[in-house]
């Protein structure tokens, strides 16, 4: 075992772990009361997943010179809502009450592509959330945080599972065929997008009216 | 660790720093180093050594316009610490300049650079300048002089600001700050130095730190088993709408409105460590109200009187009725606008 899988193996035990249930629930309380929140998901990267990471090259250099450190996804989190409308009104809520060092919003490069959508946040650790006897130098500064819509969500979970097996790299055609499973769900956001505009002014034009005779019944 | 046991400072550089905001071009800033002996020396050591308890407001760098991970001001600090000589340090006093405007003044900067395990460590602070009477006296006489540009680490408006970490390239996004004038009327005086000069924010966002102390005050006194606690939370709750935009902390709060000792323990029990409570944060009524909003009083003949609780002593008039028994009467006049049934666990 290397030393760097007996150091993030140990903080993975002793402070990861711990805190994936008090960033959750501090997370559903910012959340609490907000209308089309599928889900609120926090997780610790696991070691597996960890050491790939710290062992990615470039250009044949480890990318990653101080990984405990530079890694910032050790614990993510994720917040699934409906429609492409609520993303702006989860991620105010996010920046209210938490401070972000790097915000993102990630779209493929070029207008021609379709592939990973979502925003990203790093944002420090509440301190209120971490153990006050834990050895500091163990403690994360910052978590992620995604902001995504339900398809967006399905996209990545499934691309995830799918296009990082290094055994078996993803061909041409089965990387279009994922591209073209990525302009569907950005096509069904559109289409949601659109019925929950037009559901919604419905909904507000039937309540004036109501409003309105109701007026008029009080006045007769 | 003691005063001259050991010598953590490694570099300390000075600048006279004008204001210069607005100005195109940034004249040649008058620097040195500072020698690491000495009367001058022992001052910084001093404030070096003391600068972890004396910045108390912890703040973090902000990211780029585009939401990146970089900062202009932490990457002066990082590349200085890499090579710390008087050229990088002064491309960090061109950026005070810059950023000082005429009504903050001419201020001497200092850098303090130094070690501590394997921890790389940055101290920097503005004295600003001031004018002063030198007297001296001798057996038969006193000669007083006028000094001018006499820079002092004054109580009202000194500035200064730690940064501690190990990884010059992942770390130094966290650091803590001092600002004599945060909470003063002449506060967009002061804002320079934590979010134009170091270009940050305060670590704790004004509706999460707010969030944190309505839930303290509540849970206090819903858990408190003394019923004059209650009172004085709830009177404390109401008179916090007078705060405005106050930078305050929890311990503060406390000071602020002179509550007693159980009543700050009963508050400090809600926090999962002492030090939340000396955490500063801007503090932000809407939020507050969101947390404390109602106030509610149980009489012992099953009475409950709920109103908002910036309001609840105008809405109910509160009478004694036997000072002895604390019998009390409560009466209120108002047209009845809703009923409601609630389930008895609520």
């Amino acid at each position: 075992m290397s030393d760097l899988e007996k150091d993030y193996r140990r903080r993975f035990d002793s402070v990861l772990r711990p805190l994936v249930p008090k960033i959750q629930r501090q997370l559903q309380e910012f959340f609490f009361n907000e209308p089309r929140i599928d889900r609120v998901t926090v997780r610790a990267k696991t070691i597996d997943r960890f050491l790939k990471k710290a062992n990615t090259l470039i250009d044949g250099r480890l990318k990653y010179t101080e990984p405990l450190r530079q890694i910032q996804d050790q614990i993510g989190a994720r917040v699934v809502t409906y429609y492409l409308s609520d993303l702006e009104r989860v991620t105010k809520i996010a920046l209210r009450y938490l401070r972000p060092i790097e915000s993102k919003n990630i779209v493929p490069d070029s207008e021609w592509e379709f592939g990973y959508f979502g925003r990203h946040f790093i944002f420090i650790i509440p301190s209120d959330l971490l153990d006050p006897s834990a050895d500091k130098e163990m403690i994360p500064e910052f978590f992620e945080l995604q902001v995504k819509t339900l398809f967006q969500h399905a996209w990545s979970e499934a691309d995830h599972d799918l296009g990082y097996k290094p055994e078996a790299p993803l061909s041409s055609d089965a990387k279009r065929r994922l591209a073209f499973t990525s302009a569907q769900a950005w096509g069904a956001d559109l289409i949601f997008q659109g019925l929950f505009e037009e559901q919604s002014k419905k909904v507000a034009a039937s309540k004036r009216d109501g409003d309105s005779v109701s007026r008029g019944a009080e006045t007769n | 660790m003691r005063l001259g046991d050991v010598l953590p400072v490694e570099h300390i550089h000075t600048f006279l720093v004008h204001p210069g905001k607005g100005l195109a071009a940034a004249p040649q800033i008058g620097g040195t180093t500072v020698a690491l002996q000495g009367k001058l020396f022992r001052l910084l050591e001093n404030i070096y050594l003391n600068s972890d308890d004396e910045c108390d407001i912890e703040i973090s760098f902000n990211h780029d316009a585009d939401g990146r991970q970089q900062n202009d001001c932490r990457d002066l600090i990082t590349a200085y610490l890499q090579n710390p000589g008087l050229p990088r340090a002064r491309t960090i006093a061109e950026r005070l300049f810059k950023t000082t405007d005429k009504r903050s003044g001419l201020g001497l900067f200092f850098l303090i650079a130094g070690r501590e395990g394997r921890n790389h460590k940055l101290v920097i602070s503005r004295f600003p300048t001031d004018s002063a009477i030198l007297a001296e006296e001798d057996e038969r006489n006193l000669t007083v002089e006028f000094l001018e540009r006499v820079f002092m680490k004054s109580a009202t408006s000194y500035k200064a600001a730690v940064y501690q970490d190990s990884s010059l390239q992942a770390g130094f996004w966290l650091g803590k700050a001092v600002d004599k004038q945060i909470n003063s009327r002449m506060i967009e005086v002061s804002n320079y130095w934590i979010f134009d000069f170091l270009a940050s924010d305060f670590r704790l966002t004004a509706a999460h730190g707010t969030r944190r102390l309505g839930a303290a005050l509540r849970n206090a006194a819903r858990t408190s088993q003394d019923i004059g606690v209650k009172s004085e939370l709830t009177a404390a709750v109401t008179l916090a709408r007078g705060l405005g935009r106050r930078r305050i902390s929890i311990n503060e709060f406390i000071d602020h409105f002179g509550l007693s000792e159980a009543a700050a323990q009963d508050i400090r029990k809600q926090l999962t460590s002492p030090e939340i409570a000396t955490e500063q944060f801007q503090f932000d009524l809407e939020e507050f109200k969101g947390q404390v909003g109602f106030r509610s009083v149980e009489l012992s003949n099953g009475g409950i009187l709920t109103a908002d609780s910036g309001d609840f002593n105008e809405v109910f008039h509160r009478e004694i009725i036997d000072d002895r028994t604390q019998e009390v009467k409560f009466s209120t006049t108002g047209r009845i606008v809703n009923e409601k049934l609630r389930k008895a666990n609520e």
